[in-house]
């Protein structure tokens, strides 16, 4: 089973290093604007947050924002686009491999462009404004990117199956998925919103990810409670987006 | 002998429409087949229930006396397909995209690099197999996704129209590829083209509605039509005039026009008399009685009505 998935995700990568640099350089693009808006267009008017300048502040959240909405556009789009454009899918489903194999080798896929892309937008940030973080934080910070990346690639992986006009994808990404992230502790701490809203706030998946992955960076506190949320949902996401394919493809 | 295909009371439907309506079929091993039928008939239909892509709604499909449901698996190792739409994937070269395919069917690097290489020469891809399918013509995708479809040997091969939109030369290539594999698998199409079916297969069945309405090899299929009476008629001018005329004569079966040459079908000898009445002979240039094709079989069974 494994075989056909490797298969598919070594296909994808083949297809990703073709354009790897135009991507990157794509995909550094808006984090970057917003850092330089924020952290210092508007550098006099924000004190510091939770301890730290607000380029700091802001910093592990851009990252994370990066990798996780490139897990969900590129599983969406190829999701959808090998499915209705191009129908490669059905190539594929008359091959020996199953519809698990193909939908893992997706989500998969998804979920590396986003790691890459993260570490592409780190390196920026890191090189052009002196933002420095202690190396031994960076194993719990991973931890959170790797599940927030499945989350994610698992979400677009459903809505590219389930959808079929492109315009849904776009609307989706519009009113689900960007509110959620702006909404979740990139930019403000989770501490910011009302006491009757928060601990509402704090068991969202992606508050876990943003809150638990800058205080992994920063502080170096390894929040168990964020992680398990996060890892629970990872796992939630992929049994039904493993199942959610299988039903579409058996209609 | 398993027979290579079965289908027992297969039925489709998708909501209210039924596409294929209990059909049943068996297609010996080593056998050229061919599925015709209008627009619509469930032709389509059919090879997407027996190349698992489709669930039917009754019935059961065999593939090598393999179950398509329960075993598809197994059943996929066995076929190669060519679907109606081409699925080539843009994003990898033409060699790419057979080197996916020998990928998926789990075949070894040194096999697959000697296949490919015979394959893109069969298909006369060879000079352009570093290129990205998008950049080829029509043709040149339609034999790639045929070459696509043989990497690993399949035992049955469906081809779902293959020479649609090819011209004369690469029809009559892939026709040589079909024939030249003939004694490895079996071979399952389906053709808009009769002449392609009548040169080409040992077994026709003609379908409509979702039913089979004839079944046999192409000389059987004309045999049962030699009865009908077929005559090409040409006229000196006039032809609207004439045309207007023959289409309201009740006994005329059927009516094709190319020019001023019309070819019909009466429904017996008898309505040869009350023809000549009807249209005099001033402007009758040639007036002959013509051997049945397989069209005349098929506007015959299926009717004259182009398909919604
Ligand atoms: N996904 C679907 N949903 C609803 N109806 C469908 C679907 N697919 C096919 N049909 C209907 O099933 C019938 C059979 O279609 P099918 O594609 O099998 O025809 P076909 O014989 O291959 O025709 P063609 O020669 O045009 O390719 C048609 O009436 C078609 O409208
Ligand atoms: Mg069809």
């Amino acid at each position: 089973m494994v075989k056909g998935a490797f298969s598919i995700w070594k296909r994808d990568m083949l297809v990703l290093r073709r354009s790897l640099f135009s991507e990157l350089v794509a995909v550094v693009a808006s984090p970057l604007t917003f850092y330089l808006a924020f952290g210092f267009g508007l550098r006099g008017y924000i004190a510091d947050v939770e301890g730290v300048p607000y380029t700091v502040f802001m910093a592990p959240g851009l990252i994370t924002m990066t990798a996780v909405s490139a897990a969900f556009d590129e599983s969406a789009w190829s999701m959808w686009f090998h499915r209705k454009v191009q129908r490669t899918i059905e190539a594929y489903r008359v091959t020996p491999i199953t519809v698990f194999d193909i939908v893992i080798g997706k989500i998969f896929s998804g979920f590396t462009q986003g790691a890459l892309k993260g570490v592409a937008v780190a390196t920026v940030i890191f090189l052009l404004t002196g933002v420095r973080f202690n190396p031994a934080h960076l194993a719990g910070y991973l931890a959170f990117i790797a599940f927030g990346s499945m989350v994610f690639s698992c979400a677009g992986t459903v809505c590219g199956t389930l959808l079929d006009k492109p315009e849904t994808i776009g609307k989706v990404q519009a009113v689900v998925i960007m509110p959620l992230i702006f909404l979740s502790g990139v930019f403000f701490p989770v501490s910011s919103y009302p006491e009757a809203l928060r601990s509402a706030v704090m068991v969202v998946p992606t508050t876990a990810l943003f809150e638990g992955s800058r205080r992994a960076l920063l502080a170096g506190s390894f929040d168990v409670q964020f992680l398990a949320i996060l890892a629970v949902t990872a796992l939630v996401a992929f049994v039904a987006t493993v199942v959610i394919f299988n039903r579409k493809m058996a209609e | 002998m398993t027979p290579a295909l079965a289908l027992r009371a297969v039925t489709k439907q998708y909501g209210t429409l039924t596409a294929v309506d209990s059909f049943s079929l068996e297609v010996a091993r080593g056998t050229i087949f061919a599925l015709l039928g209008p627009n619509g008939a469930g032709k389509t239909t059919i090879i997407r229930i027996l190349t698992t892509l489709l669930r039917p709604t009754a019935g059961t499909a065999l593939v090598e006396g393999l179950d398509v449901q329960r075993e598809g698996k197994q059943v996929r190792q066995l076929i190669g397909v060519v679907p109606q739409e081409n699925n080539l994937d843009r994003y990898l070269t033409c060699r790419e995209n057979l080197v996916m395919q020998a990928r998926l069917h789990g075949m070894r690097p040194a096999e697959t690099a000697r296949r490919i290489d015979e394959l893109l020469d069969l298909v006369g891809l060879t000079g352009r197999q570093h290129d990205f399918p998008d950049t080829f013509s029509g043709g040149m995708q339609r034999r790639l996704v045929v070459a696509r479809a043989l990497v690993h040997h399949p035992k049955v091969l469906f081809l779902d129209e293959p020479t649609t939109g090819l011209d004369p030369q690469s029809r009559r290539a892939v026709w040589e590829y079909i024939e030249s594999l003939k004694d490895s698998m079996t071979i399952f199409l389906t053709t808009h083209y009769m002449d392609e079916a009548d040169s080409l297969c040992d077994r026709i069945v003609i379908m409509d509605h979702g039913r089979a309405l004839v079944d046999g090899t192409a000389a059987q299929l004309k045999e049962r039509m030699s009865r009908a009476h077929i005559y090409e008629l040409q006229f000196r001018g006039g032809a609207d005039r004439y045309e207007e005329l023959l289409r309201s004569l009740p006994f005329i079966r059927s009516l094709q026009r190319t020019g001023e040459t019309f070819r019909l079908c009466l429904s017996g000898e008898e309505s040869l008399k009350p023809l000549m009445d009807a249209i005099g002979t001033g402007d009758i240039r040639k007036i002959c009685l013509q051997e049945p094709s397989l069209e005349d079989v098929f506007i015959e069974l299926t009717g004259r009505e182009v398909r919604e």
